[in-house]
């Protein structure tokens, strides 16, 4: 039997393997994202950038408690103007970069996206989703009004495709997704709101008290979302949010994804996971008897 | 995991410096670090200064966090996850230690038998742990030429044979360590640096501490003298806070 292929696209974007860097986890700097594709990542997504620079929060920006992992980065980002550079060298690895941008309105990811189109990246994800800054994200990520001007603005201003990282913070997941349906892909689904206290401080112990839970803890709810959406809506769909392993990728996969995101599971496995996880896919496909990706893709869909 | 743990002693060292004594029972190894929170301020990373039973953390006051810290009292709690990082290689062997202003914190759990020492600050009340050594084994520099030689932590290192030594271990601000790397550059030595930089998570994930794709949480912050040469962005680029690239 020939050797399984694991290749995958997103619309015109060809990736090497599904396994695609989420936005937030080690790509700030240019040369840590060019470092994550020459160890194995397909492609990878910026930190999301935004009009202005922003420090983000305060550490402790992450708590910890094996599986549980929650952050509060608070967005902290270059600003546009200033982020060309570090995209100009993780371009220099050849695989696509997608760039991730936040904005309050409708002009302002217009705007996001025609400078990330200039800087050369293969898409951009609009981050309608991010659980722990007022303004921005989730208030956007809910209001399915809102998400269609954005959607529609940013698609009728750039050539390049443009995802939609939603929020599973919100009551009816599927008529955000039907609004964000004019976007090229669906990402979904981004942090679930949690809180870590320290019982002998008896404080909250991140600094914005209210952070976004990731990992392993919120797989079973990425799956849900993902196999509720591809069960409604026929939109290429980006699963993310506790992928470790291969087998976890095939569950988003079989949900019916056409890609993945890893982000936490650097935590645990460092940069190497990628390679790991292609490697474990391949082991999969092919003692299951499969050659292509496509073979298995949203079967539980049936 | 966020250990809590009461102190034993708080100790002065110099005007800017004291040491928290305290028992935690867990493996660390010399240039290991831990995430030390202060409720209510702020986390820094910190090196430990003692690494068997007893463990020391060894505090230079220059922020909010690190002030707090430094007047926490015995009997009274500190909060901290680690450790973290990678540690200095051991060997078997005479080895001399390089530490620039507070650097010699992390390079404390190294002094032994076989150990001399190079210390350097801007004035003589500045220097750390120079009392640790031997006194025909510690070379010491100051700025103002109040104690030792007067000049930096390489004009101190030009007066030894650097070849002499099993291992070098050197701990400081990334452009003092720019100076010392510049100044042995291809030299026959064996040479490990232990790296600082913003550092936000402490375990692989911001990004905020990384140098040329390498982070210094989980890849360092120890790295030897080969690979700190292949470094395009070590002391010449940084991002701040926000990611921004500033240029030293």
């Amino acid at each position: 039997m020939s050797i399984s292929d694991i290749s995958t696209s997103i619309g015109n974007i060809h990736l090497s393997n599904p396994l695609i860097l989420a936005s937030g986890i080690l790509d700030e700097n240019g040369h840590t994202m060019k470092r994550i594709l020459s160890e194995g990542a397909a492609a990878v997504v910026t930190k999301s950038i935004g009009m202005e620079e922003r420090n983000g929060y305060k550490p402790p920006i992450v708590a910890t408690d094996d599986p549980i992992f929650i952050n509060a980065v608070g967005l902290p980002n270059p600003g546009i103007n200033d982020v060309g550079e570090e995209i100009k060298i993780a371009r220099e690895s050849g695989k696509p970069i997608i760039g991730s941008i936040f904005g309050k309105d409708e002009n302002e990811f217009i705007h996001l996206a025609v400078k990330m189109q200039e800087y050369g990246v293969s898409a951009v994800e609009l981050n309608l989703s991010c659980p722990h800054v007022k303004g921005f994200g989730s208030e956007i990520g809910g209001d399915p009004t809102l998400v269609k001007k954005i959607v529609k603005g940013v698609k009728g201003s750039i050539s390049i495709p443009a995802w939609a990282k939603l929020s599973p913070n919100v009551t009816n997941l599927l008529d955000i997704a039907i609004a964000a349906s004019d976007s090229d892909a669906l990402v979904l689904i981004n942090t679930v709101r949690g809180m870590k206290i320290d019982i002998y401080s008896g404080r909250p112990v991140l600094s914005n008290k209210v952070g976004g839970l990731s990992g392993s803890s919120i797989k079973p709810v990425g799956i849900r979302c993902v196999y509720e959406v591809k069960s409604n809506l026929d939109i290429p769909v980006i699963g993310v949010g506790g992928i470790e392993s291969a087998l976890d990728a095939v569950e988003y996969i079989m949900a019916g994804a056409t890609a993945v995101q890893i982000g936490t599971a650097l935590w645990k496995y460092g940069r190497a996971v990628f390679s790991k996880v292609s490697m474990e896919l391949v082991e999969f496909m092919s003692s299951e008897g499969y050659e292509k990706i496509e073979e298995f893709r949203g079967i539980a869909l049936k | 995991m966020i250990n809590s743990i009461r102190i034993l002693r708080n100790e002065i060292n110099t005007p800017t410096v004291n040491s928290l004594y305290f028992h935690w029972d867990a493996m660390v190894e010399p240039g290991q670090f831990v995430m030390v929170w202060v409720p209510g301020i702020s986390e820094i990373p910190m090196s430990l200064s003692l690494t068997g039973k007893e463990k020391c953390l060894t505090v230079k006051k220059y922020g909010d966090t690190s002030n707090a810290l430094s007047k926490v009292e015995p009997g009274e709690r500190i909060f901290f996850r680690g450790p973290y990082g990678k540690p200095f290689t051991r060997v078997k062997g005479k080895t001399l230690l390089v530490g620039g202003g507070s650097g010699m914190a992390s390079l404390r759990p190294l002094i032994d038998k076989n150990a001399s020492g190079v210390v350097a600050a801007r004035s003589s009340d500045e220097l750390l742990f120079k009392e640790l050594f031997a006194k025909d084994r510690i070379t010491v520099a100051t700025d103002d030429g109040s104690e030792g030689i007067k000049g930096n932590i390489v004009d101190a290192m030009r007066e030894i044979e650097l070849e002499a030594f099993e291992m070098i271990y050197v701990c400081g601000p990334e452009r003092m360590i720019k100076s010392i790397v510049d100044f042995v550059s291809v030299r026959k030595i064996n040479m490990e640096l232990s790296l600082e930089r913003n550092m936000k998570c402490g375990i692989g994930i911001c990004d905020s501490c990384s140098i040329d794709g390498f982070q210094l949480c989980t890849d360092g912050p120890t790295f030897n003298l080969s690979t700190v040469l292949t470094m395009k962005e070590f002391g010449r680029t940084k991002l701040a806070e926000s990611g921004k690239r500033i240029w030293f």
